[in-house]
């Protein structure tokens, strides 16, 4: 047994007005969330949605000075890895999560950049859901027209349908949602309603299962391997990629079989990867990859390129 | 205070929440979980709580001691039988010893068997180590031995109770030059605030080397004795961290599929006055040479030591090899007083990692305003059950890892 003692970091993003606020409020209500640390990402002159939160004031803490994927990407590491010491001195009480609350504006990529790039950070918190509330009641292009809106659903391990009472076209929007993003789970609520243990379920070493789908140059495809690889040899296509084709990764994940028995975890965003961490008793379900501009049979050809050089180490 | 620890329950034990370092689970006969407690000091004797549904524990008896110079402080359960040390606050005073009692029904332990070690050098046992239902090894005075130091009074002792009528002393072992006719001198002392004695203190013998004793020794670091032959115990072994430290080494946890050693000082004095006192982590693969390659990382001393009480390492989870307990060789856990119980994560022994912890509100009545978490245990089924040294009694609480 590996003990894995980080704290999760849930990250919730949506477009602005499709119901962040709303969603989190109902969440922290939530027997099961009362021990939460919010942090909420304005953007803006006025920091207004750390207002609008029900935490107490010492667990909710406000970002108020610009967008997380531009400008502050120190100051939630200042903010996580102050929250873990104040935590372990005592002054402030414990958390179980971290919910990060997202500017609208914001694509959630760069949150889980964070946690993956700053060893610091990884020694106490882990990447968990991002979880991406979509306007359900808005039956313009304003959710999915936009490059940013689209980025939020793409990363998403779970879309949270959100105003599903006044949605005209809950089909169709469904649709748009699963064209972008087929794995991610989808969630209807009204008024932010939705089972805490949903999202507790959505981790980020959850299971795939594989959809290949194409849409407007968002690919979504899954890698399987005919023979357990050589780590050495997965970190090193992983890497290849990156350097090539970094922007074009907007999500890459799941679990891998290694050489030897033992199964690792593979987590990717754009040009940041986690270490290949090993997972206990999952199943092997190969690379999951969402891409944009970026064809299956160009990973494909790439992996039996590297594969069949022989005595690679 | 908590890290991927849940309060699952809190039991004041009927007023009497005062806890010592003896802490052994029974899995009685009729199904139940029956967690044994020693107290710290007196009037109380043991208390037995039901801990099968660990949200809703229940005392099924607390017995008192005979007098209040004297304390129980430690416990075994092996099978039916338990043993509790008995440690008496003068030299000369009884009874002094252990005593065996059969708790096959838990609501009634009768008395079987007193050892008594009783004598004018004597404050008998501190602690005891009892899993295998035959023999007990314990950190207790012997009374045909006279310490050239009083501190130095309890040394380590075997005693075999197969016959659980007659416990029958069978060995012990000393540190040379702590008792009066040894031929090496005596050893250096401790500067005098932190000077606690020569003395043993944790007594461990695992299946996995039933011919090895892994011995705590206070101020003498810790030894590795052979006891291939319990009659003539000998030194394989030693390592100590003190002086440049402040003495008091504690527990010794082999973890033999790890070839690592866990050795915890306890921290004596409040406010931190003895810091730091640590969980050491020792390359044990040649137990002939022990080397130090870390700490377990523990939260600043400047955040806890006026907490109130005392603030520092002391007891380990022992990975007791009792049907009921937990085993881990990746994650050990400790109590540090009003640091609460801590969780480690060791597979990589360069660089433990802290992974869990709970440190409960001050006790109701608490005189020092902290809790003082002493001891800790942990059951097959992962619930965490850790004590109160005051007035907190039990708590028992989930690990979420």
């Amino acid at each position: 047994m590996i003990p894995d003692g980080r704290t999760p970091v849930f990250v919730v993003t949506g477009f602005l007005g499709s119901g962040k606020t709303t969603l989190l409020n109902r969440l922290i209500a939530t027997p099961g969330f009362l021990d939460s640390l919010v942090v909420v990402n304005e953007f803006g002159e006025v920091p207004v949605d750390h207002h609008l939160l029900e935490a107490s004031e010492e667990k909710t803490v406000a970002l108020p000075n610009g967008c997380l994927c531009c400008h502050l990407r120190g100051d939630l590491e200042e903010t996580l890895i102050g929250a873990a010491m104040r935590r372990r001195r005592g002054e402030i009480a414990g958390f179980d999560r971290v919910i990060v609350e997202t500017s609208g504006l914001a694509d959630p990529g760069p949150v889980a950049q964070t946690l993956y790039a700053d060893r610091a950070l990884e020694r106490d918190f882990k990447l968990g859901p991002i979880v991406t509330v979509v306007d359900a009641a808005d039956t313009g292009s304003r959710n999915l027209g936009l490059d940013i809106a689209k980025s939020q659903i793409v990363a998403a391990d779970v879309v949270v349908l959100s105003k599903v009472d006044r949605a005209t076209d809950l089909s169709t929007l469904t649709e748009q949602v699963k064209a972008l993003n087929p794995h991610a789970r989808r969630v209807p609520a009204r008024f932010g309603d939705v089972d805490p243990a949903l999202l507790e379920q959505s981790g980020t070493d959850r299971v795939f299962s594989p959809v290949a789908h194409h849409d407007r140059g968002i690919n979504t495809f899954h890698l399987q391997f005919d023979q357990p690889p050589r780590k050495d040899l997965l970190e090193r296509f992983l890497a290849v990629l990156v350097e090539l084709r970094g922007a074009d990764l907007l999500r890459v994940k799941g679990i891998v079989a290694l050489e030897g028995g033992e199964h690792v975890a593979v987590q990717g965003v754009r040009h940041v990867f986690d270490r290949l961490r090993p997972i206990d008793n999952r199943p092997s379900t190969g690379l999951v990859f969402i891409t944009q501009n970026m064809a299956e049979r160009d990973v494909v050809a790439l992996w039996q390129a590297m594969s069949s050089l022989k005595g690679a180490s | 205070m908590f890290l991927n620890m849940k309060l699952l329950s809190h039991h004041g034990l009927n007023g009497f929440g005062g806890m010592g370092e003896g802490m052994s689970m029974q899995l009685a006969r009729d199904g139940r979980r029956i967690l044994w407690l020693a107290h710290e000091s007196a009037p109380k004797n043991f208390t037995a709580v039901d801990v099968s549904d660990p949200r809703a524990p229940k005392v099924v008896v607390q017995t008192d001691l005979p007098h209040a110079q004297m304390r129980s402080n430690s416990l075994e359960v092996a099978g039916d039988l338990m043993a509790v040390a008995y440690q008496v606050t003068k030299f000369g005073l009884k009874p002094a010893g252990f005593e065996l009692f059969d708790v096959s029904v838990p609501e009634e332990p009768r008395s079987i068997a007193f050892f008594d070690a009783s004598g004018p050098h004597s404050r008998g046992c501190h602690q005891l180590w009892f899993v295998d239902g035959k023999t007990v090894h314990m950190a207790c005075a012997d009374p045909e031995q006279k310490p050239r130091n009083p501190k130095d009074d309890q040394v380590y002792r075997i005693v075999d109770v197969s016959t659980p009528t007659k416990p029958r002393a069978v060995g012990r072992w000393h540190l040379p030059g702590t008792m009066e006719g040894d031929d090496a001198p005596p050893p250096e002392r401790l500067p005098g605030k932190f000077d606690a004695g020569f003395r043993a203190h944790n007594t461990n013998v695992y299946p996995q080397r039933p011919d090895r004793c892994y011995l705590g020794y206070i101020d003498g670091g810790i030894m590795v004795i052979d006891i291939s032959d319990q009659s003539r115990p000998k030194l394989v072994s030693r390592w100590t961290n003190s002086p440049p430290y402040n003495g008091f080494n504690h527990t010794v946890l082999p973890l033999f599929e790890r070839g690592l050693i866990v050795v915890s000082d306890e921290s004596v004095k409040d406010n931190a006055g003895d810091w730091p006192k640590l969980v050491w982590i020792l390359d044990g693969r040649d137990e002939r040479h022990l080397v130090s390659i870390g700490t377990l990382p523990m939260p600043p001393v400047d955040a806890f030591r006026s907490r109130g009480g005392r603030y520092g390492a002391h007891n380990l989870h022992e990975n007791p090899p009792v049907p009921g307990a937990w085993k881990s060789e990746n994650v050990v856990l400790g109590t540090f007083f009003n640091g609460g119980v801590r969780a480690y994560d060791i597979s990589d022994p360069y660089s433990p990692r802290e992974i869990a912890y709970f440190v409960p509100e001050a006790p109701e009545g608490s005189k020092i305003g902290a809790v003082q978490i002493n001891d800790v245990f942990v059951d097959d089924r992962g619930v965490v059950f850790t004590v109160d040294r005051h007035n907190g009694g039990l708590y028992a609480l989930e690990m979420k890892v």
